[in-house]
């Protein structure tokens, strides 16, 4: 009997109705009960019950092919807590050195502040250097804007080192943003990958590094920040710059340009934003909805890394649809889904281009310009 | 019983090797449907692709007399899939695509595995309508809903899904593949198997193909809520509006703790201070539906409606109709564990056997919740209870939902409306039909299945 890797009430929410099914991607993907959310959540009340062994492998092999994307949340008519038990579960399955190597890596470099500085600084000047700096370098400049009290831009660990261009650009786009150097990872990255209480303790730290409210350019972020320090603590940027577009549209080839938005499934699933992003799209160019937006794209924090191959499938059918969509651009939420996007349209040697909210909203021209 | 590895391998050779899962946790994984109480895991869980290799397996299980349980989205309430003595779990999902939509015939050919939206939508793109509407609809197979003769949310005007079904192939236990009717409205050639086998519960034969019936789809449709002071009330209302000379295609009634369940998922903003309500509606062409629309109004407020309302826009008629839909799930929020009966009585007596049930569950001593669909007589009385752990309050629960059989019988009631009998409800058919015509169930199932290898322990045994 293992009897503790949950909490009960959380586990005995769910009544089995199968209404998820149809929301999961992995479900989609085999048809298999066992990787849909309903039969997940019957495998962990039989690790729960001691009905299967600790290291059962169907256990490990569903723990860890479920995306965590929530889909199933939203839809559960039972209020079923799914993203929450999928932490407490790796927290047993991957407990020790059961943590793939991928992500124990990865948490390793997360937890590194000054390594992720450097990161940020690097690919600060590689940017900076090159011509096709994603930033206009004629932007306003933020010097003597007046700071707001206590609101300040989370730079995220992985966006530092990948995309720096898109906290410079959310904060060209609200100038009262600050964004301290010294601030540490979240710690969703943590939690997602069995270590929750360290996920915590990080989201803990960072709350008391950057007091007041938090916004965040991830949708990832938002969500576990939102879990751990509360909801009135953070805004993802879309909810910041609600009704605050800028002026102007985004034009390609002397039209305006058609816009559509892959949903961080977090922010979606998690915290119910998806109005505000596409509120800010359509104020400034032609927006299309992909039929499948509110689905994973597969990126899905490591599990690009840790399931490459189902990644990829499910991102090719996402592809698919970006291609047929007839866009310029497709818009993230999220540094994730940014990179698996840009991954895949490259490979397909697509002419869409994957783009942050943050770094196509400061490509807007104003009327008069 | 298990499979022992020559059995296994045989299977493996029927469907291959990735087609048969038999590791402890996928077993697990087809343990339970969404039946509360009951969970039994298999030797096997198959994944066959067509007809033919139902027909193998089927033959396989025959031959070793395998216990064989057909599943779709194993979504039923009444625990018709899970396998209670072991055996294999047949899973149809992969046979998943529509066939036809025929705008000419009304008609369409799909394999068992489609959802019962993806049905309706198929047809709504060709401007044709899928009656059937269980209100799990989204996850629920085609198969399953014939298998189960589900009703649902448009049983009063357009009848459950036995209406709607033209014909059938189907994988006799033996191996036999057979058709029953066809494309055709009128065909009395033989016993009707169509509708022996429409509700049989995966107990006669695996469904693996359906023509089905569609209709013209109404022009438009619209939905309205009139509260009441009581459910009772409610229940009377339900006479009153047929008396007012309309059939309306949806009439569902909900008790005081179903619409803070609703209310507290879909945020529908419906009265907080009402002891139930009916849920109405019509579909037609607009004038029409305005007009009746009307009268089921009128009928409500003569009946004692302290206010009724109706969809201001569909996307409000949509919202109501889908949160109806995840009332059972909904409840579960005021408890982990949901046990719901089906009882169903003639119309007229619906008000009775709600009070009944208020006085059954204060006799024992559980929170009993009701819902259902008023027009058809068609009650959920739903048992909440905090974990199957309190074995005291789950037994309190089972004496209480016994009662509530005895009363739905006594008032020229069923013990099931639409969820059918499965291993739920088993051990009440026999006070529903008698010896005699329990005995000729019996006989009935042997002439399928001599070897007595589908769904084992369920309806027919």
């Amino acid at each position: 009997m293992t009897g503790d890797v949950f909490h009960p009430e959380q586990l005995s929410r769910c009544i089995s109705c199968g209404f998820c099914l149809p929301a999961c991607p992995t479900y989609a993907l085999t048809g298999d009960e066992a990787s849909s959310p309903r039969g997940r959540i019957t495998l962990m009340r039989a690790l729960q019950d001691g009905v299967l062994p600790p290291d059962d492998a169907t256990l490990a092999e569903q723990a860890s092919s479920c995306l965590g994307c929530r889909a199933c949340e939203p839809v559960c008519p039972a209020g079923v807590e799914y993203g929450s038990l999928l932490e407490q579960w790796r927290v047993h399955q991957w407990r020790g050195r059961r943590r793939p190597v991928p992500a124990r890596l990865l948490m390793l470099v997360a937890e590194r502040r000054r390594l992720l500085r450097l990161l940020g600084l690097l690919r600060r000047a590689a940017a900076g250097a090159s011509p096709s700096a994603e930033v206009p370098t004629s932007a306003p400049s933020a010097d003597g804007a007046p700071r707001a009290a206590g609101v300040q831009l989370l730079l995220g660990c992985f966006e530092r080192g990948l995309f720096p261009a898109v906290s410079r650009a959310a904060q060209v786009l609200d100038p009262a943003l600050t964004a301290p150097a010294a601030q540490g990872c979240c710690g969703a990255l943590h939690a997602h990958n069995g270590d929750l209480a360290g996920g915590e303790r990080m989201a803990h730290r960072l709350g008391a590094e950057l007091p007041g409210t938090i916004v965040t350019t991830s949708g990832g972020c938002a969500a576990h920040l939102a879990a751990v320090l509360g909801r009135d603590r953070v805004r993802e940027l879309s909810q910041w710059l609600t009704g605050r577009a800028p002026a102007g549209e985004l034009r390609v080839d002397g039209r305006r340009a058609r816009v559509t938005l892959q949903d961080s499934c977090h922010l979606r699933n998690g915290l119910g934003v998806y109005a505000e992003p596409r509120a800010l799209l359509r104020s400034v160019a032609h927006y299309v909805e992909l039929p499948s937006a509110a689905t994973c794209c597969g990126a899905a924090g490591t599990y690009s890394l840790l399931r490459p191959r189902e990644s990829r499938r499910i991102l090719a059918a996402k592809i698919d649809e970006i291609e047929a969509a007839g866009v310029d651009y497709v818009v993230t939420v999220n540094p994730g889904c940014l990179r698996q996007l840009r991954t895949g349209l490259r490979r397909r040697r697509s002419t869409v281009r994957a783009v942050h909210l943050a770094e196509l909203l400061v490509r807007v021209t104003s009327p008069s310009g | 019983m298990t499979l022992s590895v020559p059995l296994l391998a045989e299977l493996r050779g029927i469907v291959g090797a990735p087609r048969v899962h038999d590791a402890d946790g996928d077993l697990v994984a087809y343990s339970r449907d969404a039946t509360p109480l009951f969970t039994h895991a298999p030797d096997a869980v198959v994944f066959p692709a067509d007809t033919a290799e139902v027909a193998a397996v089927l033959a396989w299980a025959t031959r070793h007399r395998v216990p064989v349980v057909p599943r779709g989205a194993g979504s039923n309430l009444c625990a018709a899939t899970v396998p209670l003595r072991g055996g294999v779990v047949l899973v149809l999902t992969r046979l998943d695509r529509i066939l036809e939509v025929s705008a000419d015939e009304l008609l369409a050919r799909v394999q068992p595995g489609v959802t019962a939206a993806a049905l309706a939508d198929a047809a709504a793109a060709r401007g044709l309508l899928w009656a059937p509407d269980p209100g799990s609809r989204t996850v629920a197979t085609v198969g399953g809903t014939i298998a189960t003769c589900a009703g649902g949310l448009r049983g009063l005007k357009y009848g459950v899904t036995r209406n709607h079904v033209l014909g059938l192939e189907a994988v006799l236990p033996t191996g036999e593949v057979i058709r029953t009717g066809g494309r055709l409205w009128k065909d009395v050639a033989g016993y009707d198997l169509t509708r022996l086998l429409t509700g049989s519960e995966g107990t006669l034969a695996v469904l693996t193909e359906a023509t089905v019936a569609l209709l013209p789809a109404p022009e438009s449709g619209n939905t309205g809520v009139a509260y009441f002071r009581t459910l009772a009330d409610a229940g009377a209302a339900v006479a009153a509006v047929i008396r007012a000379g309309v059939l309306p295609a949806t009439l569902e009634f909900l008790d005081r703790a179903c619409i803070d369940a609703v209310e507290d998922f879909a945020h529908l903003g419906l009265r907080a201070d009402a002891g139930g309500l009916l849920l109405f509606g019509d579909d037609g062409p607009p004038d029409l539906v305005a007009r009746h629309l009307d009268r089921i109004g009128t009928a409500c407020v003569d009946a004692g409606a302290i206010e009724v309302t109706t969809a201001r826009a569909v996307a409000q008629a949509e919202a109501l109709l889908a949160a109806r839909r995840c009332t059972l799930p909904a409840l579960s929020r005021r408890g982990g564990v949901t046990i719901l009966e089906d009882a169903t009585v003639p119309r007229p007596r619906i008000a009775d056997m709600v009070d009944r049930i208020e006085a059954i569950a204060a006799r024992h001593d559980v929170r009993i919740a009701t819902f259902g669909h008023a027009g058809d007589g068609n009650l959920h009385p739903t048992c909440v209870l905090d974990s199957t752990e309190d074995t005291d309050e789950v037994r309190r629960a089972e004496a209480a939902f016994a009662d509530i059989f005895a009363a739905a019988l006594d008032l020229g009631g069923t013990i099931t409306g639409e969820h059918g009998v499965g291993a739920a409800k088993l051990p009440f058919l026999g006070a529903r039909l008698g010896a005699d015509h329990l005995a000729l169930l019996r006989r009935i199932k042997a002439a399928f299945d001599p070897a007595g290898i589908l769904n084992p322990g369920k309806l027919g045994s």
